[in-house]
């Protein structure tokens, strides 16, 4: 009997208390529910105030440039690694011809 | 052999593609939000895609080499694991620049960038591994390319999958008219580089190779004096 009615005791507790998994209704307003000032405002770029705007003429140049030096840079690796080896083949060569 | 044979003829090509890439660029109309920044898309995206063939190339040579022991194929995986790193290099530079002008920030940890990155950096693996590895390095870098050219899929579909900051792949094929002519031609450009640094890179593995059979033979002739 003891036990069961424990068991009834700890049920209507647990059936009394709202937990936050299980109350669905009314939920507490959330911080980020609430929209803050100037949230939500869409602003197109073109409209921005002249010290948030961002030039896209120097970005576009940077990155054609930093392509342009990355591919260049490869190459002239290649160059003179090829020319290390030739070098170090052209003096085996004569000295197994020795 | 391909390669060695055309090789005048694509560096030719590659120079015209790319002395005409910039007039064509400059044609394309503007993107009407994001305005004159949106033309770095027309190098970020081809190179993009040349960092995803590079991995791809580079995985298959060293499947190959993994399975025939072909000194050829070692030789075809690390000039692509090179370019790879060189292509990667391209589209995370290029990709922040756009980025800090359209998204507001240089850098967004989301799915494709950061899985962009990692690709990057496992074939930067890769080729630390072949510099440093010690002996039978090369076995270990082509486990590594395997490894890396498996994850190209989903850098590709993770801008699908997971909500990202990233334009979906759907970009590309839904480009206007105006858009799409120099994009493709772009992509060719950069296809036709692609072959004359990997033309380039083979010809420097097998100087290399060339220059390793020389030692070996001096070597037997002064063990035989």
């Amino acid at each position: 009997v003891n036990w069961r009615l424990a068991l009834a005791c700890c049920l209507a507790v647990w059936l009394g208390v709202p937990t936050e998994g299980r109350t669905q209704s009314s939920p507490a307003p959330s911080p980020r529910a609430v929209p803050q000032a100037g949230q939500g405002e869409f602003v197109p770029l073109s409209e921005l105030p002249p010290e948030e705007q961002l030039p896209a003429t120097p970005l576009v140049f940077i990155a054609y440039g930093l392509i342009w030096f990355a591919v260049l840079l490869y190459v002239v690796t290649i160059r003179r690694r090829q020319d290390a080896v030739q070098k170090e083949l052209d003096g085996l060569k004569r000295q197994l011809r020795s | 052999v391909f390669l060695q044979r055309t090789f005048p003829v694509l560096v030719t090509i590659a120079i015209a593609a790319f002395g005409a890439a910039p007039f064509l660029i400059d044609g394309a109309p503007h993107e009407s939000t994001m305005g004159l920044v949106q033309k770095i898309f027309y190098f970020h995206a081809p190179a993009g895609i040349m960092m995803f063939v590079a991995a791809f190339v580079c995985g298959t040579a060293s499947g190959r080499y993994l399975f025939t022991g072909k000194a050829s194929a070692d030789r075809m995986a690390a000039a692509a694991a090179e370019l790879t790193v060189l292509f990667g290099v391209i589209v995370l530079v290029t990709g922040p620049l756009w980025g800090r002008k359209s998204w507001g920030v240089w850098w967004q940890w989301d799915a494709r960038l950061t899985t962009s990155l990692l690709l990057w950096m496992m074939f930067v693996a890769c080729l630390l591994v072949r510099k440093y590895g010690g002996p039978a390095s090369e076995k270990l870098a082509a486990a590594v390319a395997l490894f890396g050219m498996a994850n190209v899929p989903f850098v590709y579909v993770s801008v699908n999958v997971w909500r990202t900051v990233h334009p979906k792949t759907t970009v590309v094929p839904n480009l206007g008219p105006g858009m799409r002519g120099p994009f493709w031609f772009c992509v060719a450009a950069f296809l036709v580089l692609f072959l004359v640094l990997l033309a380039l890179r083979v010809r420097l593995g097998e100087q290399q190779a060339e220059l390793e059979t020389l030692y070996l033979e001096l070597d037997d002739q002064s063990s035989r004096l």
